[in-house]
């Protein structure tokens, strides 16, 4: 599904990616793992199409196509999910009339007619459920005077509505509560099928024992540097990242 | 048009009028020299071939009121069509608690504002309605200025009393009936008794060759609460001059605007509070939506006399920038007098933030239509102020339809 190689990418003159590879199948989930600052949130940045990066080299291939020739809008009408690391918050579009331009926007760009308003109403109460939202969070403006938790929760929201075929997950589990996490952890665990695919960004291993990834690698200094399965976030936990300092130096 | 005034002063019947325009003309035509016309150039209207009507035409009646069903969003209107009101066409005169009085106001005041004077000697006609105390008109009032002539120069002048208790809301529309190119001068004096509830709705939307000077003086008395909302829309010049003269305590004063330009408009918005009295409060949120070359013009002035201690007064005035060309001039003026009061204002003009679109952008949605969502929903801000659903909504199409997105 994905395929990234050797990417290298520059922000302001900066090289941040440093010849990073990865290849993502369909049913699967990644976890990437790394101290602050070794370029995880650039990755999912770059994934999902934010202006300011320069990509210098290297190649990525989303279903065969160039992700990089596309617009960030392209990209997610294509399938490509990032939930924020940081949501942002947008006073006066209502959760409901942002949501709904989305779908009806990427339905357009496949072709097909806008959902029926009712549809749309019955989905979103559907996925509500799923991360657990109150009733009134539909007219509440986006993500406007949510806590941090409530936050994480409307992007795990919003990428049920939205359904993609890969979605990275930037750190969601960062300023989250024990009680979030659980519901976070299960609105993704329920919607994990044979046909989409999760990059699980996240600095500690905490959210994998409700994540479970099928393969977790270590990302240091730009690139991946150590891949294997779920035992090596266990590892990392104990010890962590000081033999990869050593390796790079 | 100087000309066309000079043609005129022999003509004119009544005194007060006579003595009116030449109050206007020995004031002069506004200049840019002018502080409080720096950034408006009055000539350009000034220069063109507008009539001044000073009598009634003919018009094609089942025309403008199809036109008027089409565009109402109440069942309660009066209507102008070439300065004159129009009884066929409007239906409050029937009301049991409403009055309307003479239909000519030929009062003579001495202000020395070449507008004003000039309204003082044309006005052909206005609205001159009393509403009782504890009346409560449950629909809104929608009044329409309409014309059917080819470049006409109209005044129109509103005297309204409300009366205690009242509730009332109200709809002014500045709406182009043909396209053609019209230049209106209306000036409208409100007088808010006790406890009475107040809105005010202008909606300025009569395409670019359409032109509007208005004034409105509102006079409050204790505990009332008046709010005045202006959407200005298109138009080659507009000029809004609003005043408040708060002389009761407690009471509340509301000033909302919302001008979304795209092209070559230009809106002057100026506001003047006078608290004049203590404990009362008032709010002013001002914002503009500038695109193409259009220009947005704000001053705001909240006065606060030595006796109107505890005043709460706050003042904003937004605005996003959505081309290079577009141009704001904003200027806040506090002079405050008391010691004991809370004043605030704000001035900032920005761009839509790039975060917020690549969120946006990053959930599918493109970026033409993201920042149409982004700066509808600034200025939705104002938008629902209106407290009538009908005409909230009709708004709310009407900026969505401009910024060209699906709602």
């Amino acid at each position: 599904m994905l395929s990234i190689n050797n990417l290298h990418v520059s922000i302001e003159n900066k090289e941040i990616l440093k010849g990073l590879s990865l290849q993502v199948n369909a049913g699967e989930v990644h976890a990437i793992m790394g101290p602050n600052g070794t370029g995880k949130s650039t990755l999912g940045n770059v994934l999902a199409g934010k202006e300011g990066y320069e990509i210098t080299d290297g190649s990525v291939l989303f279903d065969g196509i160039d992700l990089m020739e596309l617009e960030a809008h392209e990209r997610a009408q294509k399938g490509v999910f990032l939930a924020f690391q940081y949501p942002v918050e947008i006073p006066g579009v209502s959760n409901a009339n942002f949501l709904k331009a989305a779908v009806n926007e990427q339905r357009k760009a496949n072709g097909e007619e806008p959902m029926p308003p009712n549809e749309f109403l019955k989905m979103m109460r559907e996925k509500m459920e799923l991360v657990e939202m109150k009733k009134d969070f539909i007219s509440r403006s986006v993500n406007q005077g949510f806590s941090g938790g409530e936050k994480k929760r409307n992007e795990i929201f919003q990428m049920a509505m939205l359904q993609p075929k890969l979605a990275i997950l930037d750190e969601t589990d960062s300023g989250l509560d024990i009680d979030a996490l659980r519901i976070v952890a299960n609105g993704v665990n329920k919607l994990r099928s044979k046909d989409n695919a999760f990059i699980v960004i996240t600095h500690y291993q905490r959210l994998l024992d409700y994540i479970v990834p099928d393969f977790v690698h270590v990302m240091y200094n730009g690139k991946i540097v150590k891949s294997g399965d779920k035992n090596l976030a266990l590892e990392l936990e104990e010890k962590g990242y000081e033999e990869f300092e050593h390796a790079t130096l | 048009m100087t000309q066309q005034l000079e043609n005129i002063l022999p003509i004119l019947q009544d005194e007060h009028q006579k003595q009116a325009l030449q109050n206007a003309m020995n004031i002069g035509v506004p200049s840019m020299k002018n502080e409080e016309w720096k950034y408006t150039y009055f000539q350009k209207i000034w220069q063109q071939d507008f009539n001044p009507i000073l009598s009634s035409a003919t018009f094609d009646f089942n025309d403008i009121k199809t036109f008027i069903d089409n565009n109402a969003t109440s069942s309660n209107r009066l209507v102008f069509v070439n300065g004159q009101f129009q009884h066929e066409l409007s239906n409050l005169q029937n009301h049991p608690a409403i009055n309307f009085w003479n239909a000519k106001n030929t009062a003579s005041t001495n202000s020395n504002d070449f507008l004003l004077e000039l309204n003082n000697a044309l006005s052909t006609d206005g609205i001159f309605l009393e509403i009782g105390n504890n009346v409560v008109v449950d629909d809104l009032i929608e009044i329409f200025y309409l014309h059917s002539i080819a470049a006409p120069f109209i005044n129109i002048k509103n005297k309204i009393k409300i009366g205690k208790n009242a509730v009332v809301k109200f709809a002014e529309q500045f709406i182009n009936y043909d396209e053609q190119t019209a230049y209106y001068n209306t000036v409208t004096t409100l007088e808010v008794a006790e406890s009475a509830n107040i809105e005010w709705n202008k909606i300025q939307d009569g395409g670019n060759n359409f032109y509007i000077t208005d004034n409105m003086h509102i006079e409050q008395a204790t505990k009332s609460i008046c709010a005045v909302n202006t959407f200005s829309f298109s138009g080659g010049i507009t000029r809004n001059v609003l005043t408040y003269d708060v002389n009761g305590e407690r009471s509340e004063s509301h000033m909302n605007g919302l001008s979304l330009l795209l092209n070559n408009e230009h809106v002057d918005n100026r506001t003047l509070v006078n608290h004049n009295v203590a404990n009362c409060e008032s709010y002013e949120l001002y914002k503009n939506i500038l695109g193409g070359t259009s220009t947005g013009v704000f001053n705001g002035k909240i006065i606060v006399a030595q006796a109107a201690q505890k005043t709460n007064a706050f003042q904003s005035n937004r605005t996003i920038l959505v081309s290079n060309d577009a141009t704001i001039n904003t200027k806040p003026q506090l002079e405050i007098f008391a010691d004991d009061v809370k004043c605030s204002h704000g001035a900032t003009s920005s761009q839509i933030e790039d975060s917020e679109l690549f969120y946006l952008q990053a959930r599918g949605i493109g970026k033409e239509t993201a920042r149409g969502l982004l700066v509808f929903a600034f200025g939705e801000e104002v938008v629902e102020k209106i407290n009538h659903q009908p005409l909230k909504e009709k708004v709310e199409k009407r900026v969505a339809e401009i910024l060209k997105i699906e709602l």
